[in-house]
């Protein structure tokens, strides 16, 4: 498969500050990548050390098979999380706008926003907003997009039309690069590259990220009797990190640990080891990021 | 129900922002308002919290010493340390001076920033600072909490302790009140509503909402969109039969949140057509 | 680069407050502004004393406005009236000839007083003997400028930083989203009005201290009066000043707004109070502004107190209004911010009939 951008190696320091460690990252055509982190975790500096926007301090940056240049990044599609639309402007003028900016005023708009031509984008809802915004930034055909955080605040259903929208774009030979920190984002991704403080600790697709990462579920009686609470302050107490699921508990550590802990406080429970899911299994993987030491520069 | 709204009406000039909308809120309970942007939850939480009169309908709701609010562009003063905050805090809930500085202590450790006591709120990465306006609103100990969009934008470490404290205060007795766009977290919920449009779609414990969800449902793969009732997931695609027969080739699948949300909001898109 | 103009243009049909803005105000400001700018003094208010007074009044006209004849009253008379402000000139008849004192405080009027003056004297009939007339300025014997500006516009600059400061206050909280955690905390919207002027108040009465402090070292400006009623003059005028601020920051929907409005209050004071163009010689048109800008009432105190040692009795009316002015802007404010507590564009109708039941804490 033909790779449109790639970095090998790269690296960049901000005087003693290492903002990226030494990382490999490429993105072919026709797929979803999710670059997944928490703000600060060196996504953003990532996303513009791939798109030539900064300079490297180290390793080599290929867009589209050559050194990153103007004429490269004008084959890029960069859907910023504000929109980068005129909220005081219709959809066709933003349209408009945009296409007489890349010289391109053949370019006709997509049939899903059509509907809106003449509608404020601001009287839009972000569902909408969303999806004009990305049939903007595609106006000019671009042959990578980059994507940031597209779906975060819009409800399920005008989020799965959006991920419509971007995988017919993917289809049609587009290669995809969403940067997120939304579990439920990232999990539309064809695989994922979790970065925690500059450093990629870890990549592959969801199943591979949660490996055999399993977490203690708990279920006391019928909820209604008040143990559960007296479970969650126990554990909690004792430094367990426990969240709520509903009727049952997950906390993250040994199932026996939990089993004694409950049993000695006279807490009637059934206590299993469960595969984690996603998020549970990135907390685990970036808080124990303490294990990870990053090569001697 | 102890506190919440019930069949409130409420709307700001022509547009209805709530259509007849009931919200449970009890101690001891997490209740979760699971919507999309424009959906209605940040009014469901400020008829909640007294910053609007509805209409109609009532409000139940404990005096203003007894409520902790946390408003969804997080209510921390940036120019002011976390210290500071706190003291403000404390002031105007009227916090007895004597147990000021335990309670104080109390919180900075459950909500980890104790380190951080004498930084401004500037200073705060987005995590902390929701961390701290969580712990503003629980200085007081109110008898409920409400909350939101407390996790938007924040990364997954810090939402995962922005839950423990909910949970926290949850089991600890308080009436917690969460509005997300995040769906899988109803999961955390005792009690979800789901609300689209300024109407409920659904109402009531997690696993009612699953075991409510209407017709059947599957997975199909393929480029092209099986039905019009289907809807992207990762690579593949969700189909949902109202009536209950999936077509050939689909494989069945038991409903998560997600497809909850999403077949109430289809089912409404279809009912209001129909009409 | 047509591509930006074209938008540039489109955007800005939409948005008609900044149209209104670049079109209707600077005809506005233009109109106002040229009526109100006069270096012609038209009418001087003048009382005549003293026993040749009613003969005296005969002669006198424009520019002369002759408010008072009493032929029984004294000089001492005269010059009360000059230090209350009632008059401008005061002629004082009898004694080896008549007596012309002139409030030294208005430059403008008394240049044109000296000039009508000399012109009535030469163009006397032919023949007739120059009477002896002695004329006398008091208060600012030099007619020093600085003397007379510098009162003035130490509450010029509170007005400008005064305005600013706290109109950005309201504002800044509704941004950062601690609006809604103050309405829901158990605060009174006058307690946190009254948060929003209390250290700002303080602060500005340091700085007019300071100011006049540096005017009275640098251009050796007098302070003639009671200090007593110079500080409750500043304390109302400050008031009125941040309290306009805070007024304008519960009506604004962001800073931008705030600036703007605090900048449309903030011009017409600098040509209108009284500051440079007495407010009488205006056009009536125009007069009425300056009676509702603070500043025309602090110029009357502040240039009374300092040079003139003009008593408080004699400024009641001043110090009343300010008071009347700060009462209703503060009331303003608060009624506004108790309305105003849900955000920018959300308005609950204003018939809401809540059945509301609060249940009490167990």
């Amino acid at each position: 498969m033909n790779v449109l951008a790639q970095v090998r190696g790269v690296s960049r320091r901000f005087g003693s500050f290492t903002a990226v460690h030494p990382t490999d990252l490429a993105i072919a055509e026709g797929e979803v990548v999710g670059l997944l982190g928490a703000n600060g975790a060196g996504k953003t500096t990532l996303i513009r050390l791939l798109l030539g926007l900064l300079e490297p301090s180290a390793g080599v940056v290929r867009l589209f098979g050559a050194a990153p240049s103007v004429a490269g990044r004008r084959r890029v599609g960069y859907l910023p999380q504000t929109l980068g639309l005129y909220l005081d402007l219709t959809v066709a003028e933003n349209w408009r706008f945009t296409a007489s900016a890349f010289g391109n005023v053949a370019a006709t708009m997509p049939e899903n926003i059509r509907a809106w031509s003449d509608q404020l984008v601001s009287d839009l809802p972000l569902g909408g907003q969303r999806q004009v915004a990305f049939g903007v930034a595609l106006s000019h055909q671009p042959e990578l997009l980059v994507l940031d955080e597209p779906t975060s605040g819009v409800g399920p259903l005008a989020a799965a039309r959006l991920w419509e929208d971007i995988r017919l774009a993917a289809q049609y030979g587009a290669g995809v690069l969403v940067t997120t920190h939304n579990m439920e984002e990232a999990q539309e991704c064809d695989r994922l590259v979790v970065m925690a403080d500059g450093l990629v600790v870890t990549s592959g697709t969801a199943a591979d990220i949660i490996g055999d990462h399993t977490v203690v579920e708990v279920r006391c009686g019928d909820g209604r009797d008040g143990s559960w609470r007296r479970a969650f302050a126990l554990l909690d107490g004792n430094g367990f990190v426990v969240q709520m699921d509903g009727q049952a508990l997950r906390a993250a550590g040994d199932d026996e640990a939990v089993r004694d802990l409950l049993r000695g406080g006279g807490i009637d429970a059934v206590v299993e080891a469960v595969t984690a899911n996603l998020e549970e299994a990135f907390v685990a993987i970036v808080s124990a990021r303490d294990a990870f030491r990053p090569p001697a520069a | 129900m102890r506190w919440g709204l019930e069949h409130v009406r409420l709307s700001f000039g022509r547009r209805v922002a709530l259509d007849g909308v009931t919200v449970p809120v009890e101690p001891s309970g997490v209740t979760v308002l699971v919507g999309g942007d424009g959906a209605g939850k940040s009014s469901c939480l400020k008829t909640l919290v007294g910053l609007v009169q509805p209409e109609s309908g009532s409000v139940r709701r404990p005096p203003k010493q007894g409520i902790g609010y946390v408003p969804a562009t997080a209510g921390v003063y940036e120019d002011l340390t976390v210290q500071e905050n706190l003291d403000f805090s404390a002031d105007a809930y009227q916090l007895p001076s004597r147990q000021r500085g335990g309670r104080q202590a109390e919180i900075l450790d459950r909500i980890g920033l104790a380190a951080a006591r004498h930084r401004l709120g500037a200073q705060l990465s987005g995590g902390m600072r929701r961390k701290l306006a969580v712990g503003l609103a629980l200085l007081h100990s109110p008898e409920m909490l409400v909350l939101d969009e407390p996790t938007t934008g924040v990364d997954p470490v810090s939402r995962a302790e922005l839950w423990r404290l909910i949970a926290g205060a949850a089991a600890a007795g308080t009436a917690v009140t969460v509005a997300t766009t995040y769906v899988n977290e109803a999961a955390r919920a005792t009690s979800v509503v789901l609300i689209e449009a300024g109407k409920v779609l659904a109402s009531g414990s997690p696993e009612t909402i699953l075991r409510g969800v209407p017709g059947a449902l599957g997975a199909a793969q393929g480029t092209a969109r099986p039905t019009p009732l289907s809807w992207r997931r990762g690579v593949s695609w969700r189909v949902w039969a109202p009536a209950g027969e999936l077509p050939g080739g689909v494989q069945q699948r038991d409903p998560d949140f997600e497809d909850a949300v999403v077949v109430a909001e289809l089912a409404d898109e279809r009912g209001r057509q129909r009409r | 680069m047509w591509a930006m103009v074209a938008k540039e243009f489109r955007q800005l049909r939409r948005d008609r407050r900044t149209v209104a803005m670049m079109i209707v105000l600077p005809a506005v400001l233009l109109i106002v502004f040229g009526y109100a700018a006069n270096f012609k003094v038209t009418s001087i208010p003048t009382v005549i004393v003293g026993p040749g007074a009613g003969q005296a009044a005969t002669l006198l006209h424009a520019p002369f406005d002759v408010v008072e004849v009493d032929a029984a009253a004294s000089q001492a008379t005269a010059r009360s009236r000059l230090q209350d402000g009632r008059a401008i000139v005061a002629v004082v008849t009898g004694g080896r000839g008549p007596q012309v004192l002139m409030d030294g405080t208005q430059l403008l009027s008394v240049l044109t007083a000296q000039s009508a003056l000399a012109k009535m004297l030469a163009t006397r009939p032919a023949g007739s003997p120059a009477p002896p007339v002695s004329v006398r300025i008091l208060y600012d014997p030099k007619l020093i400028t600085s003397w007379v500006m510098v009162p003035g516009l130490a509450g010029l600059i509170l007005v400008f930083i005064g305005t600013l400061i706290t109109s950005l206050g309201v504002v800044r909280e509704r941004q950062t989203g601690t609006l809604e955690q103050l309405a829901v905390m158990p605060l009174r919207s006058r307690d946190v009005i009254a948060g929003k002027i209390a250290p700002y108040l303080m602060v500005a009465a340091v700085d007019l201290v300071l100011i006049i402090l540096i005017g009275m070292g640098v251009f050796h400006v007098p302070f003639t009066g009671n200090v007593a009623t110079f500080a409750l003059g500043a304390a109302l005028f400050l008031l009125v000043t941040l309290g306009i601020g805070v007024l304008i920051s519960t009506v604004s929907q962001n800073q931008g707004q705030a600036i703007q409005l605090a900048f449309m209050i903030m011009l017409p004071q600098v040509l209108l109070s009284g500051l440079i163009f007495p407010v009488t010689s205006m056009a009536a048109g125009v007069q009425w502004i300056s009676y509702v800008l603070p500043l025309t009432y602090f110029v009357e105190i502040s240039r009374g107190v300092m040079l003139k040692a003009t008593p408080i009795s004699a400024l009641w009316q001043p110090l009343g209004l300010l008071a009347l002015l700060a009462a209703v802007v503060l009331g303003l404010a608060i009624i506004r911010f108790r309305r105003d507590l849900a955000p920018s564009d959300r308005r609950a109708r204003g018939q809401a009939r809540a059945l509301e039941r609060v249940a009490d804490a167990p």
